[in-house]
């Protein structure tokens, strides 16, 4: 009996300090969930989540306190994706916003612009360079299209518009599955009879 | 691998009457179809003149950030074998091969232009008005005639004669070749030529053998190879020949031409590989690495005229065939050709309004628009009127398609999953190394398109890693902008604190002296000092602080500290020596540099207090942008624009004003 309480009180104490040393020695510092949603949301920093970035939606997100639909940019795949991350239940898109838009970037008319540097200070990127006075640009790669810039420039010389397509991100249309087949392989190409 | 013994052939034969694909135990590589050739078709008539067309369209596919350097300009004359544009120094991304003038005439334009490509897109091209004469640069390249006798050599000549791989894929042959000696053992001579329809490698080995041959040894020369294979199917009886007795008269190479099996697709480099070596190319390599080189038979055609004739890349051997021609053919087309002025001369049946097809009917693509031009990798112009369309079926998962594909992917399960859209499991089954053979097309018994759902997965697939780079890249610039506007903050903070404290310790001195005095320079100097320091003392200590609040100044510190005060004492020293009444010039100037810096505060404090009015100015836009997207109507939105302007340009007046008027008191 008394061995019995002795070895149990003894394994109990192991195991007991062994979990207190690997709960110092192995601590996770920060909630892992936050990296894993902030990887899968589209980083546009556009802040229609009405959050400040795509890092404070990831944060709250994981901490529980907010809504799965709020990414607009990413859309419906992401918002499954946050979902899947987080273990919350999928919640459609706001209706209003869930059109699916092409990829824009920002365009600065360079005959308007004042050079107020307005939009330099809006950007959450850095993708527009210019200074006081003189004309800005937009670096278009680096732009995501949150649209921070266009509402704050006061003479309305920013344009958002859609991606040119061009030989890189040029895409194979998908075929529909009740089309017609290509015609490529076909009659004229029936098997020649083995002689 | 040479073809097999009669006997085995004839068994196949036997058992291909019960078992039709028994035909596949003849050759190496897995799957492969046997579409009817069609090849009689051009094969008929001896190679056509080529016709000089009204306008020559010589595109330069050009990728984003390629920078090109144009030799000529709009209304020069140029002579045929004149480089046009090749690469400028300063292209850092990718290759751009030169083109050179396929026949005399006069720059028309410089601009955008179609070219042959299923999108339908435009690219930079040169348009050439031909003045018929045909007036020719001799040795263009400037050659001596003898081989090259190093990689080098052999690199500079295809680069500067602008080629590129003929047989289809369009990959510079410069590019292709390594730079060293001995890194390749074998050499191939690619004329398997397994697309139905297309014709043009085997007239080329029938007439120009010898050259073929030729531009074989110079490569294989060049690079020290041991071996020099040459596959050509069995359908091509002329050419073997022709190529045999080309062959029979180089003694200084291992030179070997073989008989391959007529089988779709043999004239993949993979396949055609595996056929003669034995080598099977691994997954994510290179031919190169595994020391195998395959250039198709115009290729090597095309190397020995720059090699030996300093002839650039200006024109090739090219098929127009399909049952919409009277006469199909094959014929020497310039570059730059529209399609549809070589589709007219074969006598069409019916005027061809369908679109043609670029390449053979397996892995042809119809172009959108018919007048586009012949390219270096235009090997075909098929002319084939649109036949009755089959319905698409469910797939049956029958596994017909796998049988058949040459690389052993599993094809029904890349389209279910790509048209699942979950191209992640695309993926991973390896799509990037479908061929887009079009054998799976071919054999599918639901008419599904399956080649047509694997290019858009690949596309797809590429669109989606960019995107997330992308994203990776915007994060990345928002951390550093959001740690760049911390530091400013925290900059900002130390060096009001810093001139608070100045300001503190200037006032006692500043209330003896109300006066201007010869000592006053002075004074504002050691108190400019001593703001200095104790900026840099601030500066240092805060961001101490924020690091690690708890510890003592640390070593590092107490030594910038000591720095400090030795330059202080320093600049006390220096301003007492200006004291000295010898120096009044070096007074003088201290004292305007002293009004200056004032100057520059006063300054830097009116542009802080002018920040909030800008906020509210922006409030004010914003509010008036939100205006704008209620009224929704664009002709409003253009006149708000307007008054914006105005509104915007009269503001600038008015701060200019204002700046000026604070300007003239001081």
């Amino acid at each position: 009996m008394l061995t019995a309480i002795i070895i149990f009180v003894g394994l109990a104490l192991v195991f007991g300090l062994l979990l207190g040393y690997a709960a110092i020695r192995f601590k996770v510092e920060g909630n892992p969930m936050t990296e894993q949603i902030d990887k899968v949301l589209p980083q546009t920093q556009c802040g229609q989540c009405t959050f400040p970035g795509c890092k404070p939606y990831a944060e709250a997100l994981a901490k529980g306190e907010t809504e799965v639909n709020l990414c607009i940019p990413g859309g419906n795949d992401v918002m499954l994706l946050i979902a899947e991350i987080t273990g919350l239940e999928p919640k459609a898109l706001d209706e209003s916003v869930a059109v699916e838009k092409p990829k824009e970037t920002a365009f600065i008319d360079e005959d308007v612009c004042i050079g107020c540097v307005l939009c330099i200070k809006a950007c959450p990127v850095d993708a527009i360079i210019g200074a006081t006075k003189l004309m800005h640009t937009v670096i278009q790669s680096e732009c995501t299209g949150c649209d921070k810039c266009a509402p704050v420039c006061p003479v309305d010389c920013i344009d958002m518009r859609p991606e040119k397509v061009s030989l890189e991100n040029w895409q194979w249309p998908e075929p529909k599955p009740s089309m017609e087949s290509t015609p490529l392989a076909s009659q004229y190409l029936v098997t020649e009879k083995t002689q | 691998m040479s073809a097999h013994s009669p006997f085995i052939q004839s068994v196949v034969q036997g058992v291909a009457a019960i078992y039709p694909m028994a035909r596949r135990w003849l050759h190496r590589f897995h799957g492969g179809v046997y579409p009817a050739h069609h090849k009689a078709l051009s094969l008929q008539h001896p190679i056509k003149e080529a016709v000089i067309p009204e306008t020559l369209t010589l595109p330069l596919k050009l990728m984003a950030g390629q920078k090109v350097e144009w030799l000529v300009k709009v209304g020069d004359e140029v002579q045929k074998n004149q480089c046009l544009a090749q690469a400028a120094k300063n292209n850092k991304k990718g290759w751009i091969v030169p083109i050179h003038a396929p026949t005399s005439g006069i720059i028309q334009a410089i601009t955008q232009a179609e070219f042959p490509h299923p999108s339908g897109l435009t690219t930079q091209a040169i348009i050439i008005t031909p003045d018929a004469q045909n007036r020719e640069l001799k040795n263009a390249l400037n050659v001596s005639g003898q081989p090259p006798t190093s990689p080098q050599q052999l690199k500079d000549i295809l680069l500067h004669a602008g080629i590129v791989g003929l047989g289809g894929a369009g990959f510079p042959t410069f590019a292709k070749i390594p730079a060293q000696q001995h890194q390749i053992n074998t050499l191939i001579i690619n004329g398997a030529e397994c697309e139905p329809f297309i014709t043009c490698d085997d007239v080329l080995m029938q007439t120009q053998a010898e050259q073929i041959i030729q531009g074989a040894v110079i490569v294989a020369e060049a690079l020290g190879v041991k071996q020099i294979y040459c596959g050509i199917e069995s359908n091509k009886p002329l050419a073997i020949q022709a190529m045999k007795i080309a062959a029979s008269k180089v003694t200084n190479q291992s030179l070997s031409i073989e008989t391959l099996e007529a089988v779709y697709p043999m004239g993949g480099e993979k396949q055609i590989i595996l056929e003669l070596t034995g080598i099977e190319i691994p997954v994510k390599t290179h031919a190169i690495d595994s020391g195998v080189l395959v250039f198709n038979v115009a290729t090597f055609h095309a190397i020995f005229n720059a090699v030996i004739h300093g002839k650039p890349l200006t024109q090739r051997l090219i098929t127009v065939a399909g049952f919409g021609l009277a006469d199909s053919y094959n014929t020497y087309a310039l570059l730059g050709t529209p399609f549809i002025t070589l589709a007219n001369a074969g006598g069409p049946k019916a005027p061809i309004h369908y679109p043609l097809i670029m390449g053979g009917p397996m892995m042809g693509f119809e172009v959108a628009h018919n007048d586009v031009p012949v390219m270096k990798t235009t090997n075909c112009i098929l002319v084939n009127p649109p036949e009755p369309k089959a319905f698409t079926m469910p797939c049956i998962r029958c596994g017909e398609c796998m049988d058949a594909c040459p690389v052993n992917l599993l094809p029904q399960q890349l389209y279910w999953h790509a048209q699942a859209h979950e191209f992640e499991k695309v993926e991973k089954l390896n799509v990037f190394d479908c061929i887009e053979c079009g054998c799976c097309s071919y054999v599918c018994p639901s008419h599904i398109p399956l080649v047509q759902y694997y290019r858009h997965a690949k596309s797809e697939i590429k669109i989606q890693h960019a995107e997330q780079q992308a994203a990776e890249l915007a994060k990345q610039r928002y951390e550093f902008r959001l740690a760049r506007i911390e530091r400013e903050k925290q900059e900002r903070e130390a060096r009001l604190k810093a001139k608070k404290e100045a300001v503190k310790k200037q006032k006692p001195a500043s209330d003896s002296s109300d006066v201007k005095k010869p000592s006053a320079a002075a004074a504002a100097a050691r108190a400019a000092a001593a703001k200095r320091a104790a900026a840099n003392k601030k500066s240092s200590t805060s961001v101490t602080n924020n690091a690690n609040a708890a510890t003592p100044p640390s070593a590092r510190q107490k030594a910038i500290e000591a720095a400090q005060k030795q330059a202080a004492a320093k600049v006390g020293s220096k301003v007492a020596t200006a004291k000295d009444p010898r120096d009044s010039a070096k007074k003088l100037a201290k004292k305007s540099a002293a009004m200056a810096a004032a100057k520059r505060r006063a300054e830097a404090k009116k542009t802080t207090e002018a920040t909030p009015t800008d906020a509210i100015i922006q409030t004010n836009e914003s509010s008036h942008q939100v205006d704008v997207t209620n009224d929704n109507a664009k002709e409003d939105a253009k006149n708000k624009r307007q008054k914006a302007m105005e509104a915007a340009k009269k503001r600038a007046a008015e701060r200019k004003a204002r700046q000026s008027q604070q300007e003239t008191p001081k």
